[in-house]
């Protein structure tokens, strides 16, 4: 074995971005659970206010903001799934 | 001429001696590597922290007897108070503690410099430490070759400890033979004049090698080796304090206003503990006989007894001067009071932290948010509106559309002068400082580096939408001046918010959803804006060339207000996992 591989090999030893990951797979589950609970309530939100008037302006803010954190949730799945691949790997 | 020959002669002299004396070879080499060590340590803290030291150093410093405190662990534990100084100077320079706990922080640092002497007494002579110097090479050696800067200040940090033991070891064992040979002991002086003139020595070998814990550490060795009376000794370490004040002082010269006001201080601290110390020497000398039985310091351990002497009248100088820690930063303040720099010049930029990566990257970011600021002016004034408007609580709509009176700021004018040189120092010093950090930072300031960019940029792009928004209140089109009203409360709603993110404590993910329900309707309004145009060319309300010149400016407020939101998330989103649920970069 080189001294080179030797190296290599320990800095994978040293290397700690497993536990990291794993410290950002669990944060993210988090976000993502704190933001369904957020889009389960401003659906039923939206239902109520779209049904008093469907054109009101709180409607429409309160769509804008079901749509960012739908986006949110969406991204965060996304990354949360492939740290699951990396640190599979 | 006599300046050239002298600095060589001395220099010549001095290898001849090295060379032709054994003994004093093996305590020079000591000093070397004793020094080698405390820089390899010191720049092993650097790295090792990672923040830790930088955010407790911050965080507990809110009283005096705790900055006093913070500052005696700390140096205690990284054995280093001129690292300590550094961070604390770049504290005092980002604003993040006052003038005050600094102070504090130097006195408890005094103190915790001699825990040196306390390791040098205690392991340092009863223990081969050689024997543990060898491992902590070895290992410190390894974990260098890690990609980490964590562990490669860990490695730092033992190879520094490494040759600190080794150092110690040989210093010992030059003191040691010398012995045989001669015995400074005969040089001995009693009395005060024998005080003064080893205080003198002492100060004079602290300037020469410019570390007083390495003057303790030959102070030490050579008194455990009775190469020196005790209390020639205890004036020695009087003498070293005193020594160091000068160092502190000459590292000062190139350092900022907080640098030197800091020197000052500890100048100050070091004459005033020097004078007691000189004055109350034997009555210290006394004291420290009384209180050794208690610490079970053996009767003829002078080592010990030096080290339990240094901590006391260090010790002693704090509790003297601490009550007139007031007054003191009351003068410190009025010193130093250089003539306001003009208005483009950088504030948090200290050269000092280059070196400690997450100081480094700190001041970067508090220097990225002077820009933005800086920039926010140019942004509201070349929309013929003021900051203090901006983020009042009238209605935005009211607020634009009663500001229609012409500003005459130059762009250009304010962007060569204010802004153009925050940038450049900016860009150098990130250049600069990620010599010294590892790829995870590095990221962190090249994305530091782009919401500069950014901060740029929408200066140049309100350029372009200036010139069009006065043209057209100059014409009085009411069409258009609507038109361009819309596009200035875009602009404003964002800036409001982003402004009451930044005042309210809320958290990344609060902060993050915000920023993207704020991007969602900035594109939606983007979307209206243009459909708008379309009605009003349908209608002929507007000419082709005025619309061709709507719809640019449309692109250039969307972009400002694209770039305001990455901004935003840059440098108000903290957590690092949920500011990358934003937009991508898309340099």
């Amino acid at each position: 074995m080189s001294i080179r591989s030797l190296l290599e090999q320990m800095d994978d030893f040293f290397d700690l971005s497993r536990k990291k990951q794993r410290k950002k797979r669990e944060k993210l589950d988090k976000l993502i659970v704190s933001l369904e609970e957020k889009k389960a309530k401003l659906k039923r939100k939206i239902r109520r206010e779209t049904h008093k008037d469907k054109n009101s302006k709180k409607a429409y803010n309160l769509c804008k903001e079901f749509k960012a954190i739908s986006r949110m949730i969406k991204k965060a799945k996304k990354r949360a799934d492939l740290i699951s691949k990396v640190d599979c790997c | 001429m006599l300046k050239q020959i002298i600095s060589p002669l001395i220099f010549l002299i001095f290898a001849w001696f090295v060379v032709s004396s054994d003994d004093a070879k093996t305590i020079i080499s000591g000093i070397a590597i004793f020094l080698i060590g405390m820089h390899y340590m010191e720049n092993g803290f650097k790295l090792f922290s990672g923040g830790t030291l930088e955010s407790f150093l911050e965080k507990f410093t809110n009283t005096t007897p705790k900055a006093i405190g913070v500052g005696f662990l700390s140096t205690a534990v990284v054995q280093s108070s001129s690292l300590i100084s550094v961070i604390i100077i770049s504290f005092l320079s980002a604003e993040l503690i006052g003038l005050t706990q600094a102070v504090g922080v130097i006195f408890g640092s005094n103190i915790g410099t001699t825990t040196t002497a306390w390791l040098v007494s205690s392991f340092g002579l009863k223990i081969k430490i050689a024997q543990y110097a060898m491992p902590m090479l070895i290992f410190g050696v390894i974990f260098q070759f890690s990609k980490h800067n964590s562990y490669k200040g860990l490695g730092s940090v033992l190879i520094g400890l490494g040759f600190i033991f080794l150092g110690i070891a040989y210093m010992k064992e030059g003191f040691d033979t010398l012995k045989e040979g001669i015995n400074l002991a005969e040089y001995a002086m009693s009395g005060y004049p024998g005080v003064l003139v080893y205080l003198l020595l002492g100060a004079i070998a602290t300037i020469i090698i410019q570390s007083s814990s390495a003057t303790m550490a030959i102070i030490i060795t050579a008194l455990a080796s009775g190469q020196i009376d005790y209390i020639n000794a205890l004036s020695l370490a009087i003498g070293a304090n005193v020594g160091t004040t000068v160092t502190a002082i000459l590292g000062s010269l190139a350092s900022n206003r907080n640098g030197k006001r800091l020197a000052v201080a500890h100048f100050i601290f070091n004459i005033i503990t020097g004078l007691v110390a000189v004055l109350l020497i034997y009555q210290l000398r006394d004291l420290v006989e009384f209180l050794a039985p208690y610490l079970s310091i053996a009767q003829n351990d002078y080592a010990m007894k030096l080290a339990l002497f240094h901590t006391i009248f260090n010790v002693l100088g704090v509790l003297l001067v601490t009550p007139f820690i007031r007054p003191l930063v009351n003068y410190l303040q009025t010193l130093f009071c250089v003539k306001e720099k003009g208005r483009g010049q950088v504030k948090y930029l200290t050269e000092e932290v280059m070196q400690i990566p997450a100081s480094a990257l700190e001041a970067l970011r508090k220097e990225t948010i002077h820009l933005y600021d800086k920039s926010l002016e140019a942004l509201v004034h070349a929309m013929n509106l003021h900051r203090s408007e901006i983020f009042s609580e009238r209605e935005i709509p009211e607020l634009v559309e009663l500001s229609n009176e012409t500003i005459h700021v130059d762009i250009n004018k304010v962007y060569q002068e204010e802004i153009k040189n925050i940038y450049s120092e900016i860009l150098r010093y990130s250049s600069q400082t990620q010599a010294y950090m590892d790829e995870e930072d590095n990221n962190k300031v090249y994305e530091l580096k782009l919401t500069a960019r950014n901060i740029v940029e929408m200066v140049k792009d309100i350029r372009e939408l200036q010139k069009n928004l006065n043209y057209f209140i100059k014409i009085k089109n009411n069409y258009m001046i609507n038109e361009y009203n819309k596009l200035r409360r875009e602009i404003v709603t964002i800036l409001r918010r982003i402004q009451q993110i930044r005042d309210a404590d809320f958290d990344s993910a609060e902060i993050m959803t915000e920023l993207e329900v704020l991007k969602e309707k900035a594109a939606d309004n983007e979307r209206k804006l243009n459909q708008g145009i379309d009605k009003l060319i349908r209608d002929n309300k507007i000419d082709p060339k005025m619309a061709a010149s709507l719809i640019n400016d449309v692109g250039f407020m969307h972009s400002i207000c694209k770039k305001l939101l990455k901004v935003a998330a840059v440098l108000w989103v903290k957590d690092k996992e949920i500011a990358e649920l934003g937009d991508e970069y898309e340099y």
